[in-house]
This record gives C-alpha cells, structure tokens and sequence, in this order.
C-alpha cells in the first residue's frame, strides 16, 4: 500500500511537472481575408525608408515600419521584402546623430562618420538588385513628378542607373513592379519641408504644395499603384505640430534660460513671416537645432542680444509662427481629406497617422511603455525630434496592420513593441 | 436534518474563495478536500481552518508539509500569434502545525506556521510584458500561536495570534535603452511585518452535523527600507540613484468561512465551505522612494480588487482502517475587476479539483499526499494602468506530502 501511494504521487508529479501547459487558442497569423500579400511594396517619403536621428543608416533601414510590417505578414502569406540596404562595411549610410552625453539633463549630439557609404562627396554608393521598400527620404507628392529632382536626391540616386538618373522620376521608378499590395504614406514633405526651414519658402524642397496640385498628383499615384486591381493601405499626414522638432525648444524655455543669466530679461523676440518683430508667443515653435545653433542671446555690433532684443529678432527661418503654423495646419488637413477621400472611393485601408501621432503627442502607455512626444525621453522619436525610433517605427507599424486587418478581413499579428528600443542612451557618466 | 442542511448549503450566496495571491494549500487532508473542511476536526491543520476544532481533537500531534507549487501561465499580446509561458518554477508553501493539551483537560493549544499568500512567477527578462513585471516572488509566512477551549462537549472556541513575515522581490524592465540596445532593470526587494489573529467556532450538533464560523483577520504587511536597484545606462545614474530604498505596503485580506461538516456514513465525511475574503483593501501597490527625480517618481499603481470568495466541496472516506481517500471539487471568484489584470498575479475565476490519501503505518504516524489542481479560466484584458493587452490563462499543479506524529 505504502509503495502504491507513494508510486502514484511521483508518477503524477511528474506528470503534472512535464505537461499540461495552458494553451490560447489564436487566430492572429492565419488569414490574410481579401488582400493578398505576396508582393508587397512600400511607397514613401524618409519615414518608409528608415531614416533615422538625422541620417539613412543600416539599423533604421532594417527596422523601418514597411519591414516590420512585411515580416508579420509573412504568417499570412506574405513573401520576401528587399530594401535597398547598406552593407555591413557601410552600415553608417549618411552618418547620422547619437547621444554622446547628457549633461545637466541636457543632450550633446555627435555625428556618427565611420563606416559610411559615400561613393563621392554627395553621392551614396550605388545599390542594384530587386527593391520592395522605396521609401526615399526627402520625397514629396510634388517632386515624384519631377525626373529632375532623381538626380538631386541622394538617395533616388543611389538605386538608379546613371541613364535613368535625372531621366526618370520617383512616379516612374515606382511602377512596374508587379506588386500584390503596396503601403503609400507620402506628402509629409508636402508641408514639413516648410515647416521645418520656418515657414520660408528658398527652393523646391521647401515648397508648401498647392491644395488642388496635390490632389490631382496623389490620384495619380493611387492610381499608378491600383492599375492591376491591387489593394494597399494608404497613411494620413501627421500634424507638424505633434513632433518634437518643434516643440522642445520652446520659448518659455528660452526665456528661463536667459532670465538666468539676465534677470531683467523680459520676453523673446521672433521676426515673423511677415517680416516684423514682435513678442514671441507660446503658439510660435522654435526648430529643434536652434538650441545647438549658437545663435541665443549672441550680443550684434550695435550690442542688441539676439533673440531678447526687438531690434534683434530671432530670424524668420528659425521659428514656425503662429500665423504659418495655422498654414501648415490648414494644408496638412486638406492634404488629408484629398486622401481619405481618395482611399475611400478606391476601397483602400486607411492608416490614420494624423489621429494617432496627435494621441502620442499627448502620451499614451503601450504594453507596460508611456510613449509620447517628449525628444529623447519621449522613445516614439529619435534625435532629429522628426523622424522615428525603433520603437516609434513598430507602434506606427501596428496602426497599419490594425488598418490593413480591419479593411481587408486579414489577421496579420501584430509587432511586438517592446523587441524595440527607444533612444539609446550613453553609458559613459 | 440533512435535507435542511442542503438547502442551507445551495442558499449559500456565492462567496468566494478569493484569490488573487492566496495560496489555499494549508494541511495535507483538507487540499485533497479542495481546501474544505473548517467544519471538520480532522487533525493539527485546523489551526489554520478553524481554531474552535482543535479543541475537539483527540490526540496530540506535529505535522509538516509541504507543497511544491507549479503555476503554468501563458499570455499572448493581443493581435499577436505568439504564445509567451512563465518559466518553470517551484514555489515552496509549506506548512507546520503542532497540537498539544492535557488529554484530561478542555483546553489545547497548537502553533501553525504556513504561507497563506505568496506569487512566485516569473516571465524572463524579455517577454512582450516585460515593462510591466519580468518577475516576482512574494513570500507570507505566517506564524500562529493559538489557544483553543471546548466550552461544552458540543462547542469549541479557538483563537490565534498571526505574526506575518513577509518578503518580496519585484522585478521589472525600464524602457529606457543601453547603446546596444538593451533595456534598463529595476529590482525592488525588501521585507517586511504585520499582525493579525485567527479566531474561529465549531459546533457539533447531536446528528453529529458539525459547523463552522472562521474570521482570519486582514494582516497589513509593512515594508521599510527596501532595497531599489535600478541598471541603467550611466548617463541616466543621476536620473535613478544608486543606494535607493523605498517604503511599501501590501494589504493581506480577512477571510470569514463558514463551513459545513456532514457524516454521510461512520466512514464518510463531507465538508462544505464557503470563504468569502475581504480583498477590496488592497487598493494599490504603491512605492515611496527614498529619492525622487524626475525620471523617478513615486508610483501608485490602482490594483482596486473587490472581495472574492470560493465555493468549496470535499469528501473524506475512510477505506480501510489505515488509509483514508480524499476527493473535492470547487469554485473560486476572483477578486481582480476587469482592467487591473496584471502579470503579477494574471487572475481570473476557477476551477478546483483535488484528491489525495493518507496511511496510517502505525497508530502514531502517518503519511498524507494530495494533489491540487485549479484551471483558472482564460482572461482578455486591456490592463488601465499599463496598456498591457493581451490574454492571459493559467493552470497550477501542487502535488503535497506531509508527515505527521501523533501521541
């Protein structure tokens, strides 16, 4: 009896030790509903491509949200995704910032300039071979039109024969690819390369595109990426205002920092757009490098300090003001609803970036991470304050499978965020 | 009688045996009853049941216990096709009981020593949940001195003193990252103390039908000057000081049972009980720290459980005169609302079954084994606090043994 009893309580332990693992029956992975996702490609500006804390550089490159995206839906039938990546001896790309060190709480930034993948002064090295994520930094609705501007960006450049160079532009390189899906998130350059040179218009890239000119270029992009019947999602364009690029430098800042020096100091002065000099306002945004730009508080020849002194105004190009910040605004939101309009009749998945990028500015908690707008501590964006960290890639990526999936009936799983780091801190003191 | 007595038992309102991070094995013969048996005066462990039943104990006894304790959970993110499991680990509630009173007398006393809440689970360093808990181990030994007096040949009174000895190691990931990418860590492990008692009422009637009226009273657990290590990139030292303590308090819910104890023949017992435990003062589990910064504040995280309670049924049959076969069934509502599930303590209503045995090899010592197993039902949930959103669901396995000498 003794032996029995005991026998069968260390079978059943055993047992027990060795088995029986709860199970959650899952239905993510398993159906890809009316979509089909064997060729995907991504079309798309620097935040498509990976561009990352001011430069293209092979660990963005890999963790930019179409990648992330692609290797969740390989569970549902999804293909290879190539993109146009460095190599390992090359990895650096452009160069890009890092965080050398944080001092008082404030960050110096260094360039990363080693292993980069310069063939020339301004020209990347070349890369040949089959590309699916075409995201090209600095792209915008009204240049993809432009066989020109293929020849001035860099980064269109580098996958081009020199006989298309120049010859063939961003509408044209997209095309022919005999994709089953493709992701369009295009047009934030539309209205972000003026907004970031403060509202001053000095060349193409800084252009604010025409309303009715961008509604009429995005429908033909639409429908270049349509003509076969092909389904994609397309994204909103963020509110410049939600990004850190112009919203850490703020004015009630500067003027602590100068009241620190000079308690009298009594407001900061901005030369608005329309060329006069006024009190600076919360509702002005200051660009992010004015901080490092050495320009704050500097004493001209007639001894006015720059920025605290009406006859010494912070220069246009460095501040959003109130006035042009509700320009970018207007055209951001009539850039918006040409898209939604247009996604709409074509039957596309909308991933509404606007509304989310907004819910990040005000901080949301994520699986256990508050994620928001804050530069550096916020983790969504890395230390150009415009464009995404890893971490920032992988929550926009699931606002496009959650878009995908509701749109098209599919079950592409979702990315796990919290694989993916935020800004990286120094580990020096 | 008995007919009165089931409708008395199917009356009952659905307590619960409230979970959370109770731990319901205290005693060898009643986990093979499910956790039954606050009305029966089976042996030493009725201490812990019900003090007002050591009295009517016919010998003097010391019994250890223990119970090696598998808590299987998995949780996938919702959205996600990967399934994430605790790793393997055993934790230890044990029990010892020791019963003594002069065989002339009306009185006894006894000492139990048990761990009636504790967590151990434990996620690894780099699951999807990670900036909520990677892991925790809690610990609650209580010790409890007790006197129990037989008032009348057909009532007894018992009452204990707790003394709680409490420790806990709370780990988590911070999101903040090394150069190479790697997140932060912050441990938090300390130990503290409380207090409570014990006090409980069994009555025998004449049908021989027994009863039972248990209050454990809630045991407010102090932590002073626990110890907060936090790894991070150096650059961020100043932001999370090294040599950080913090204060912290973990409310232990008052259980009130009531059980039933009916002799279906000479040989067999059955026992109902019905627990229902105060769980609504644990409202948050907060941290004070020592130091604050910016980047560290003290936290208050909402766990806002409401009581819980459980359903208990056991049957004890004696087969031969040296081995007895024990088998229950129950039910358990857990205390945690929808919103707080945490990976602490991924908690959600369930199931109980249980059998287990004992031999008696001589008249003075005696061998019981139990198994215990619950099915704790699978939970969808988005946690408030954390954005943690995913599915959690959980299986736990106690195979138990004791040793017991009788005199």
């Amino acid at each position: 009896m003794k032996k029995y009893i005991l026998n069968s309580f260390i079978a059943a332990t055993i047992l027990f030790a060795a088995s029986c693992k709860p199970e959650i029956e899952t239905l993510a992975g398993t159906t890809a509903g009316q979509a089909n996702f064997s060729k995907y490609i991504a079309v798309g500006n620097s935040l498509t491509s990976g561009f990352a804390d001011g430069g293209l550089y092979l660990e963005g490159q890999k963790v930019a949200y179409p990648n992330l995206i692609a290797a969740q839906m390989a569970t549902v039938g999804g293909g290879a995704f190539t993109s146009p990546f460095f190599t390992d001896a090359q990895a650096n790309g452009s160069g890009y910032l890092t965080l050398s060190a944080l001092v008082n709480g404030s960050p110096t930034l260094a360039n990363v300039t080693t292993n980069l993948a310069y063939r020339d002064a301004t020209h990347l090295t070349k890369y040949t071979g089959e590309v699916q994520n075409l995201g090209i930094p600095g792209m915008r609705v009204d240049l993809a039109f432009a066989a020109p501007f293929s020849a001035a960006n860099p980064y269109l450049e580098r996958l081009l024969t020199d006989t298309q160079v120049g010859t063939v532009s961003y509408f044209q390189f997209i095309q022919g690819r005999n994709h089953t899906f493709f992701s369009l998130w295009l047009g934030n350059n539309d209205a972000l390369g003026y907004a970031t040179n403060g509202g001053v218009t000095t060349d193409a890239t800084n252009v604010l595109t025409d309303k009715s000119t961008f509604a009429l270029l995005y429908s033909n992009l639409v429908n270049a990426l349509t003509v076969g019947g092909q389904k994609g999602i397309v994204g909103t364009i963020p509110d410049v205002t939600s990004i850190p690029y112009f919203n850490t430098v703020t004015v009630a800042a500067l003027l602590n920092a100068a009241k620190a020096i000079n308690p009298a100091a009594a407001a900061i002065y901005i030369q608005t757009g329309a060329n006069t000099s006024r009190i600076a306002t919360a509702e002005d945004l200051i660009r992010l490098p004015f901080q490092t730009a050495g320009l704050f508080g500097v004493p001209n020849a007639l001894g006015y300090f720059y920025g605290l002194d009406p006859r010494n105004p912070i220069a246009n190009n460095w501040v959003l003001d109130r006035d042009e910040v509700l320009k970018v605004k207007d055209y951001v939101n009539s850039y918006n609803s040409s898209i939604m309009s247009l996604a709409t009749s074509k039957g596309l998945a909308i991933a509404d970036t606007y509304a989310y990028l907004n819910q990040i500015k005000t901080g949301i908690v994520i699986q256990g991470v508050g994620i928001n707008s804050s530069f550096i501590t916020g983790g969504a964006f890395s230390l150009d304050g415009v464009h995404l960290t890893p971490r920032g890639n992988a929550v926009i990526g699931n606002v496009f499978i959650d878009a995908i999936n509701l749109k098209y009936g599919s079950t592409i799983p979702s990315i796990d965020i919290t694989q993916y780091r935020g800004v990286k801190f120094p580990d020096n003191k | 009688m008995k007919k009165i007595l089931l409708s008395i038992l199917l009356s009952v309102p659905f307590w619960v045996l409230g979970q959370g991070f109770q731990v319901n094995l205290q005693g060898q013969k009643q986990i093979g009853m499910a956790g039954a048996g606050s009305a029966l005066a089976l042996d030493e462990a009725s201490i812990f049941y019900n003090p007002g039943a050591v009295s009517f104990l016919e010998k003097n006894s010391v019994s250890a216990g223990v119970n090696p304790l598998l808590f299987k959970s998995v949780f996938q993110q919702a959205g996600s096709n990967i399934s994430e499991n605790v790793k393997n680990k055993i934790a230890p509630p044990f029990e010892f009981y020791a019963v003594w009173g002069p065989k002339s007398n009306k009185w006894k006393l006894g000492l139990g020593v048990y761990t009636p809440f504790g967590g151990l689970v434990d996620w690894g360093d780099n699951w999807s949940g990670k900036y909520a808990l990677t892991s925790l181990n809690l610990k609650a030994i209580y010790f409890q001195p007790t006197l129990s007096i037989k008032i009348t040949d057909q009532i007894g009174v018992g009452a204990g003193f707790v003394y709680n000895h409490g420790d806990v190691n709370l780990q988590r990931a911070l999101p903040v990252n090394y150069p190479d990418g790697r997140s932060g860590k912050a441990t938090l492990e300390g130990t503290g103390s409380g207090y409570g008692w014990n006090a409980g009422l069994y009555i025998k009637t004449l049908s021989n039908v027994t009863f039972a009226l248990v209050h454990k009273s809630k045991v407010i657990t102090k932590l002073d000057g626990g110890t907060a290590t936090f790894e991070v990139p150096n650059s961020l030292t100043t932001s999370f000081p090294a040599g950080s303590t913090f204060t912290a308090e973990l409310p232990l819910p008052a259980t009130t049972t009531l059980g039933i104890g009916i002799p279906l023949s000479s040989k067999t017992l059955l026992a109902f009980d019905a627990s229902w435990v105060q769980w609504h003062i644990y409202k948050d589990l907060s941290f004070d720290y020592s130091t604050n910064t910016s980047a560290l504040a003290d936290t208050k995280s909402a766990r806002n459980y409401r009581d819980g309670s459980s359903l208990k049924l056991g049957i004890n049959h004696q087969a031969t005169e040296k081995l007895a076969l024990r088998a229950g069934i129950g039910y358990a509502f857990s205390p945690v609302q929808d919103g707080y599930v945490t990976p602490e303590a991924p908690d959600a209503d369930r199931y109980i079954l249980s059998a287990g045995a004992g031999y008696s090899f001589t008249s003075k010592f005696e061998v019981n084994a139990s198994m215990f197993f619950e099915d704790v039902k699978s939970r969808t949930q988005k946690n408030i606090e954390t954005g943690l959103n995913g599915t959690f669901k959980t299986l736990v396995y106690a195979p138990g043994i004791s040793l017991t000498y009788k005199w």
